[in-house]
């Protein structure tokens, strides 16, 4: 994408690649003004109000480091030299300059003079990386905004805390208090959004990983997709462990531990119908495994034959229940 | 400044991090962010194992008639939070028209005025703020706040001596 030649002269100047691809997408058709638009963009992150002693700092050092580095610039094979030394230590991560044994004996003379360079080239790369990530966290979870959604008064936050802080919060600006017409339909900023999956790619497969874990688990909980149902789980599975609820035990024993609850009571009326259809379909899932069941142990048999000892045993099976639920 | 803050989170052992709740990794990261940038005079963090449980501490900030105290908070972070606000206490008694005998804040931003976008720094330094100019129109204590309005420098005397005898 850039020359080497460029590349090591930006790398003077204080610009690593990851701030070099962030400006060349801002100007990606106009590559010889590049350089340019960085000193521009640059001007705008040191510019952008910022309260916190955090950044501050972090400006000050960028601008420390950047006359450390323009004094080399007379040297050309030196910068060069520079650049792989900045590489390295940034892959490596060492205190010590990583130097090549070959390149050694040309260095010895400028060895001081590399290393601080070095030491600052690698040094601005953190700092706006820093600012980056900070800019681009939702204020509500603190990590890196996952598919961000921007309120009207220009704040992202992730689509889901905006949405959760709306439901629980009011419909207010969690940042500025302003008011949020409609924080349901939220939508993703998505120039925000591919900006941030460009910039923080691990973070963001990490918080995907996460979330496809979480919907695992929440199925292996629950397969038979009962998850809408989750305030009454612990229910479901006590229905489930006795076998063949009873329609008004579901509906005494439920209503126990909600009269306790308080807030829910008032509900419960509502609800009763609600666990009624659910111990239905309870009841239908597992006629269905047991039909499930006769299947594998019939499946040799012809289509016909099985099918009617099915009917048969789901017939007999639900006399069974019916006598055992509706006692006379 | 990458490496420093993930040592900081990662320095301290917490306790197991691979289920913990959205609450409790976002009291995490706050912790990692208290731990590299504390704010003034403040300092928190979970008292043992229980990430929903904290205890803070204010230094009474100079020029005041809290000065040189160190005052106790208790903090207690909801199950929802940040989307509900943490529940904060004094547990050391402080002669303030803003906190009641029993050590309740009566501070709008742990009230109505809470957003999920605040911080438990913030928070913190919001009660350092009371300290420094109480606001008698609100009160938790009323007989406190009327002396404050009336007879200032009695009201900075009472403090100071309980500052001296409560908080040291």
């Amino acid at each position: 994408m850039f020359s080497p030649r460029f590349k090591s002269v930006a790398a003077m100047a204080g610009w690593d690649e990851e701030a070099l691809v962030l400006a060349s997408l801002v100007v990606e058709d106009t590559p010889e003004r590049d350089f340019n638009a960085n000193k521009r963009s640059d001007l705008n992150l040191k510019c952008s109000a910022s309260n916190s002693r955090r950044k501050r700092r972090a400006q000050r050092r960028s601008m420390d480091s950047i006359p450390v580095v323009v004094l080399n610039l007379d040297d050309e094979e030196e910068t060069a030299e520079c650049r792989k030394g900045s590489e390295k230590k940034k892959k490596t991560d060492l205190t010590e300059s990583p130097i090549d044994k070959s390149d050694a004996t040309k260095m010895e003379g400028n060895e001081v003079a590399e290393q601080s360079s070095s030491a600052s080239c690698s040094d601005s790369v953190l700092p706006s990386l820093e600012r980056l990530r900070e800019e681009l966290s939702c204020a509500i979870c603190l990590e890196i905004c996952f598919e961000p959604s921007t309120t009207p008064c220009g704040h992202s936050f992730c689509k889901k805390c905006l949405r959760s802080a709306a439901d629980k919060c009011g419909k207010r600006c969690p940042k500025c208090r302003q008011m949020i017409s409609n924080g349901r339909s939220c939508t993703v900023n998505t120039v925000l959004w591919n900006t941030i999956q460009l910039l923080f790619p691990a973070e963001v497969e990490a918080r995907k990983a996460a979330l496809a874990q979480n919907s695992r688990e929440a199925v292996s909980q629950s397969p038979e997709k009962l998850s809408q149902y989750d305030h009454n789980d612990v229910r479901v599975r006590r229905i489930r462990s006795t076998g063949m609820p009873r329609r008004g035990d579901t509906i005494q024993r439920t209503g126990i531990p909600r009269t306790g609850d308080g807030l829910r009571s008032t509900t419960d009326v509502a609800r009763q119908d609600e666990d009624a259809a659910l111990a239905l379909r309870l009841q239908r899932e597992e006629f269905m495994q047991v039909h499930r069941e006769w299947n594998v142990g019939y499946r040799r048999s012809s289509s016909i034959l099985s099918a009617r000892a099915n009917l048969r045993a789901l017939a007999s099976r639900a006399i069974s229940l019916r006598n055992r639920s509706w006692p006379t | 400044m990458n490496n420093a803050s993930s040592s900081g989170r990662g320095g301290r052992s917490w306790p197991s991090t691979t289920s913990v709740s959205g609450s409790g990794k976002r009291i995490q990261k706050e912790m990692g962010e208290l731990h590299l940038f504390p704010p003034a005079d403040c300092s928190a963090g979970p008292i043992g194992d229980n990430l929903h449980h904290w205890i803070a501490t204010i230094i009474g900030p100079p020029g005041t008639p809290y000065e040189g105290g160190i005052f106790f908070l208790d903090i207690r972070f909801p199950g929802d939070y940040p989307f509900k606000p943490p529940k904060v206490v004094f547990k050391t008694r402080i002669y303030h028209c803003n906190v009641d005998s029993s050590g309740t804040v009566n501070l709008d931003v742990l009230k109505d005025g809470w957003s999920p976008a605040l911080t438990i720094s913030k928070v913190l330094l919001a009660i350092r703020s009371i300290f420094l100019s109480p606001d008698p129109y609100n009160p938790q204590a009323p007989g406190i706040a009327h002396l404050y309005l009336v007879d200032k420098t009695k009201h900075d005397e009472i403090a100071a001596e309980w500052t001296l005898r409560f908080a040291r």
